[in-house]
């Protein structure tokens, strides 16, 4: 089973970069990381493949629940040396994440929702869902929040994360 | 523009401290609803004054801008129509089309990306465009400058508004964009609604309700869902959407600033605000009523790899594939956004032509 979808993620690949060479002005679609970060981060679909994954479950709109398959939201933070496990503490407390999509939509959280040494749940950026690479109105990035009963804040297409301090 | 004493009116602050102003240039407080929220966006380095916003109102009316000295922007966005001018593509200077129809002039003071495909960042950005467009006004800064210069009454304006005895290029767009934030539309009837101060019809009722609810046909929930995209009390969020005009993309539209795939034949959601006065709808002035743009997204809506998510899949009937609103209920949305309509916007002295009274 596990190798068939490797093949037709690699196949899916082949077919994607084919395209992109053939119309050369198209980009290809990426995550930014950047804000209060030591390391601003450009992570590309091939970049999240390599990452190791996490499955999660989330509410739709629809009333069922489906799984998505991702790299958790922490691990991508943490490579870019934002402050969170032992560092979220004091004035890290109050910095935010702000997640932006493709078609403007913005979503927010405070970094304390999304580090495992506050909260059970695992927010991931997903690439997959029920074992199938993302439609192409939603990926190729998509927030999965699981435990909400909203579907409102996993936003499609996440083109960037910033890290800021909120300064009211 | 009255606002009643029952909302609360906000002003802007501004830091003057920050900028080395001239020091007669007094604060331009621009009021709006607690409603709209205070997600505006002023720059740092171009804060409200009388001043400017006087000067802008008197550059927004000067045909000495353009090339022939025959247009100004009111030539294009005119006050009456809400800032449009009923045609599908309006003329440039030298008499060529714009390849997109000219865009209402409402609450920009909470928008960050402007035009269709939201390519200006900020107002002062967004001027240059028409001011120095070859088919538009067709005239580079440094000509306008020069014009602007022979007209001594111009000296002492600029003077109060930037304090400077020379005429800058910054400071004309600057002024252009200090106008054109004060631009606030809330005293539609929508807004007495709002404020408790008129009682809509009962189909102006349904309108609200229509345009807001996503349909559920399954708990009996009749809707259009317009509000998930035009949602809110100033109708309006910043978000780049395929509304299904078409499957094949004549102007690709946001794919064009951000070259991915998945923006082909996105724009901006605009504002519904005076939409009653603002025909012919869409980027390219493809409907020329209300009740044609109610029947696209009733019936009519393209699939392509890029529609909206939040268009499909949507309907008034279990398992319909669109949305199924009957004439009465169409009837109603129209309704509805004819109470955008605000006659004091658009006879407003503030916004007028200086240059007549
Ligand atoms: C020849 C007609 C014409 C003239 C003159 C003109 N405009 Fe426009 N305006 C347009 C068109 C067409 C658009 C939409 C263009 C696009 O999206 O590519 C537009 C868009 C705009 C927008 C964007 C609104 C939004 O919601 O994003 C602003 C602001 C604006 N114009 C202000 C001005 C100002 C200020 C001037 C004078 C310096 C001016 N215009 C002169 C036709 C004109
Ligand atoms: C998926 C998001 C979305 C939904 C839902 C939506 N719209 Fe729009 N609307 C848009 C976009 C995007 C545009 C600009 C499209 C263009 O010109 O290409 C637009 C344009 C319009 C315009 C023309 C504005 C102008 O100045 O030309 C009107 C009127 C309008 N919509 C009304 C409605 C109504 C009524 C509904 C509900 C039946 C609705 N919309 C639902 C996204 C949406």
């Amino acid at each position: 089973m596990r190798c068939i979808y490797c093949f037709l993620i690699f196949f899916f690949f082949m077919i994607n970069t084919s395209l992109l060479f053939a119309q050369s002005d198209t980009l290809k679609p990426s995550v930014t990381v950047d804000g209060e970060v030591t390391k601003p981060l450009k992570l590309y679909a091939a970049d999240i493949a390599k990452m190791k994954h996490s499955t999660v479950n989330v509410l739709s709109r629809d009333g069922k629940e489906h799984s998505y398959s991702g790299v958790p939201v922490l691990e991508i933070l943490n490579m870019a040396g934002v402050t969170m496990g032992k560092d979220l503490h004091g004035e890290n407390l109050s910095k935010y994440l702000l997640v932006k999509c493709a078609d403007g939509y913005e979503v927010l959280f405070s970094l304390a929702e999304i580090d495992t040494t506050f909260t059970n749940r695992t927010v991931v950026l997903a690439d997959s869902t029920d074992g199938k690479l993302l439609p192409s109105d939603r990926g190729p990035f998509q927030l999965a929040v699981p435990g909400e009963k909203k579907p409102a804040r996993s936003c499609f297409q996440v083109t960037e994360f910033i890290v800021k301090f909120a300064k009211e | 523009m009255r606002l009643s004493s029952t909302i609360v009116c906000i002003g802007l602050i501004i830091t003057l401290s920050a900028y080395s102003l001239h020091k007669t240039a007094k604060p331009y407080i621009i009021q709006y609803p607690a409603y709209f929220g205070n997600r505006i966006f002023v720059p740092d380095d171009n804060p409200e004054t009388d001043a400017g916003v006087a000067l802008g109102r008197m550059l927004f009316y000067e045909n000495a801008l353009s090339a022939n000295n025959k247009i100004s922007c009111a030539t294009c966005h005119k006050q009456e129509l809400a800032f449009t001018d009923e045609k599908k593509f309006s003329s440039g200077f030298d008499d060529s089309l714009q390849p997109r129809n000219t865009m209402s002039l409402v609450n920009l003071l909470w928008v960050r990306n402007f035009f269709w495909d939201g390519r200006a960042t900020g107002l002062e950005e967004q001027a240059k465009t028409p001011l120095t467009g070859i088919h538009e006004m067709g005239q580079s800064l440094t000509v306008s400058v020069e014009k602007l210069q022979q007209k001594k009454f111009y000296h002492p304006l600029f003077k109060n508004a930037f304090g400077s005895d020379t005429i800058g290029e910054d400071m004309i767009v600057k002024a252009l964009a200090q106008f054109v934030r004060t631009l606030v539309s809330a005293d539609s009837k929508y807004d007495k609604y709002l404020r408790g101060e008129y009682k809509p019809t009962q189909s102006e009722l349904n309108g609200i309700a229509l345009f807001y609810a996503a349909p559920d046909p399954a708990n009996n929930i009749r809707g259009a869902d317009c509000g998930h995209c035009h949602g809110g009390p100033k109708t309006y969020s910043e978000l780049y959407q395929n509304n299904g005009l078409d499957s094949v993309f004549t102007d690709a539209g946001r794919e064009q600033i951000t070259h991915q795939s998945f923006d082909e034949g996105r724009f901006r959601v605009v504002t519904l605000r005076n939409i009653a006065l603002t025909s012919p709808y869409m980027h390219d002035g493809r409907f020329k009523t209300l009740d044609e743009v109610i029947n696209h997204y009733n019936e009519h809506v393209l699939k392509s790899s890029t529609l909206s998510p939040f268009l499909q899949n949507k309907s008034n009937i279990v398992n319909g594939k669109q949305l199924d609103l009957n004439q009465k209920e169409k009837k109603d949305i129209v309704a509805f956004l004819n109470m955008l309509t605000d006659s004091s916007f658009i006879t407003n002295k503030n916004f007028s032509n200086p240059f007549l009274n």
